[in-house]
């Protein structure tokens, strides 16, 4: 099995997360909206643009439980949708 | 997905044996040279994680490839990545060298 431990000419060199580590979601407080995200990419043949508005739900719902740091939506790179509903559009 | 759009992807853990296991994991990206465009906004990984007996969990990795990525000749014919993770078990005591992230 391959690990990051190449001791040739390059190496890989692993960077920490941004924003650092998820907590488990040991409870499972967000499968449903992981669920829906994972339903989402398999209707839309795993196109991820396609699934964002899933992406972000999922993202909310573990931020309305302490298993995330709240963090601006538009700067998780969901500027778009936001601007959508502030124009009256009804989210799903 | 696209260079520059942000995405989340979901890989799960089972601990199959009856006694709590505390990991934790690191990743690899293929092919080699689209790892510098791989940015991770939030994961699962470098930070111990336990799993109790029997335990499956979801573990989801928020990332998104750098759009200098498309600029990239080299990478012109690379339309597959892959990120993988090895979940190792902690030892008590050891310390991983994990770069700038104490």
């Amino acid at each position: 099995m391959s690990t990051a431990m190449n001791f040739g000419s390059k190496s890989f060199k692993p960077r920490p997360p941004d924003k650092g580590a998820f907590p488990l979601d040991h409870f499972g407080e967000c499968s449903a909206f992981k669920e829906r995200f994972m339903e989402c990419l398999r209707h839309s043949g795993y196109e991820s643009g396609a699934c964002r508005p899933s992406a972000k739900a999922y993202l909310e719902c573990r931020m309305e439980r302490q298993l995330m740091a709240n963090e601006p939506l538009e700067k998780l790179g969901f500027k778009d949708l936001i601007d959508e509903k502030s124009e009256g559009e009804p989210e799903k | 997905v696209v260079p520059g759009e942000t995405a989340l992807a979901f890989y799960k853990a089972k601990n199959p044996t009856d006694k709590p296991v505390i990991g934790i994991s690191t990743y690899n990206v293929i092919p080699f040279e689209a790892g510098q465009y791989f940015n991770k906004i939030q994961c699962f990984c470098f930070e111990e994680q336990r799993l109790n007996p029997q335990e499956e969990v979801d573990m989801p990795v928020f990332f998104y490839i750098d759009p200098e990525f498309a600029e990239d000749p080299k990478m012109a014919k690379v339309d597959l990545i892959t990120l993988s993770y090895t979940f190792f078990e902690a030892k008590e005591g050891l310390k991983l060298p994990l770069p700038g992230y104490q």
